[in-house]
């Protein structure tokens, strides 16, 4: 039997889970409130053969005021992931670390702070990643406007003053040549009438 | 009958000995030796740095025309910005270019350094390159081919032997405080390192 199909009705007897998503024969997803998540991660852990921590990523629902953080395991010996899904308020909520239980979640938590500004807490090293030197809204957050953001910090170079509409101009030159063409074939034809009469 | 290559760098080697204009002897000889050994920067920004090492290595072989790689800024004579850059990136571009000793030249690779190109709407790479270095030769395309980077190379080298004033270096020297503050502008105050060098301090 599939290990997550099997996984579920013991998940879900031990914890609360909101729901059991079984998206495909090797990939689940389980969501979870917030003050259990870490007895689920640990069980999903220890008990269930759920020992990689893949990834962690981020939803912004920005209508629902929440961030949902999914958390991607993959299970030991079988190939399957679950992705370990809850919830927090977009603003003033913190997030315990995971660096305790799987060290590679440094930088993934590091990203995520950057990136969104989610505080972890008892994260050794919360200091600027990919981005330098950044104080605006963290970038991947819906409210931040990219376009508005280049147009004030960016000036975009002149075009070209022969900057010509590219189809207009080909659809022109293909008329310019046919009616070359035809004006050859025309002057071709009363040459060869004009042999011909001689 | 000749290889294809051979034609080309014929032809490339006639264009940059045909628009040779001769300043005294010293000058020509100098001029001539600075433009057959171009040390490249082994420094890829981009995408575009995949294009480099077909360059250099024996399928398009640009060390028949002097240009091969160099492994430190202070050794090098050529950076080439190999597409977009984050502000991340710029601030190493900066710190290395002001590293390497003059005569120093950028030739910029791809539309990227151009306008922005395909990420014209990033939070997170500039747009015009030229604004916070000078830059010397431009090869546009997404991405080009070794054979445009190349040819770049040649037109640098003609610039190089016909002594264009003023180069990229020369401008930045010039134009210091201007660079500055289009870095700051992008990069905030802290532009490492602080200079107290005399060119920075005294001017030219």
């Amino acid at each position: 039997m599939n290990i997550l199909a099997s996984l579920q009705p013991q998940l879900c007897d031990k914890f609360e889970t909101q729901a059991f998503d079984l998206k495909r024969d090797d990939l689940a997803q389980v969501i979870v409130e917030k003050k259990i998540w870490r007895a689920v991660m640990d069980y999903l852990k220890e008990e269930a053969g759920f020992v990689t921590l893949l990834t962690i990523t981020c939803t912004d629902w920005i209508e629902e005021e929440r961030f949902e953080l999914n958390y991607i395991f993959a299970h030991e010996t079988k190939r399957c992931d679950l992705m370990l899904s809850f919830s927090i308020a977009r603003d003033g909520e913190s997030v315990q670390t995971l660096t305790d239980r799987w060290p590679q979640a440094e930088v993934m938590e590091r990203d995520l702070h950057e990136m969104f500004g989610i505080v972890f807490e008892g994260h050794p090293n919360l200091a600027s990643f990919a981005l330098e030197n950044w104080h605006h809204t963290p970038p991947l957050r819906r409210e931040f406007d990219t376009l508005a953001f280049v147009n004030e910090h960016f000036e975009f170079r002149k075009g070209r003053e022969e900057n010509v509409d590219v189809k207009a101009e080909a659809k022109r030159l293909r008329a310019l040549k046919k009616a070359k063409a035809q004006a050859e074939a025309e002057a071709k034809k009363e040459k060869g009438a004009d042999d011909a009469d001689e | 009958m000749k290889e294809g290559f051979l034609i080309e760098q014929e032809r490339l080697e006639h264009e940059a000995a045909a628009s040779l204009k001769s300043s005294g002897l010293i000058n020509d000889i100098i001029r001539y030796f600075r433009k057959k050994s171009i040390f490249v920067l082994a420094y890829g920004t981009g995408c575009g740095a995949i294009e480099m090492p077909p360059t250099f290595t024996s399928r398009y072989d640009a060390e028949r025309f002097g240009i091969r790689g160099a492994a430190t800024p202070r050794q090098a004579d050529v950076i080439v910005v190999s597409g977009y850059l984050s502000f991340k990136t710029l601030r190493r571009i900066i710190h290395t270019y002001e590293q390497m000793a003059s005569p120093k030249y950028v030739i910029a690779l791809g539309s990227c350094t151009i306008n922005g190109g395909m990420y014209w709407d990033s939070y997170n790479t500039i747009k015009q390159l030229d604004k916070y270095i000078p830059v010397d030769m431009y090869a546009n395309g997404c991405m080009p081919r070794p054979e445009a980077l190349l040819e770049a190379f040649i037109a640098l080298q003609k610039k190089i032997e016909n002594d264009e004033e003023p180069s990229g270096w020369e401008r930045y020297l010039e134009n210091i405080e201007w660079y500055r503050q289009n870095q700051r502008a992008v990069l905030g105050e802290d532009i490492k390192p602080a200079y107290e060098a005399d060119w920075y301090t005294e001017g030219r």
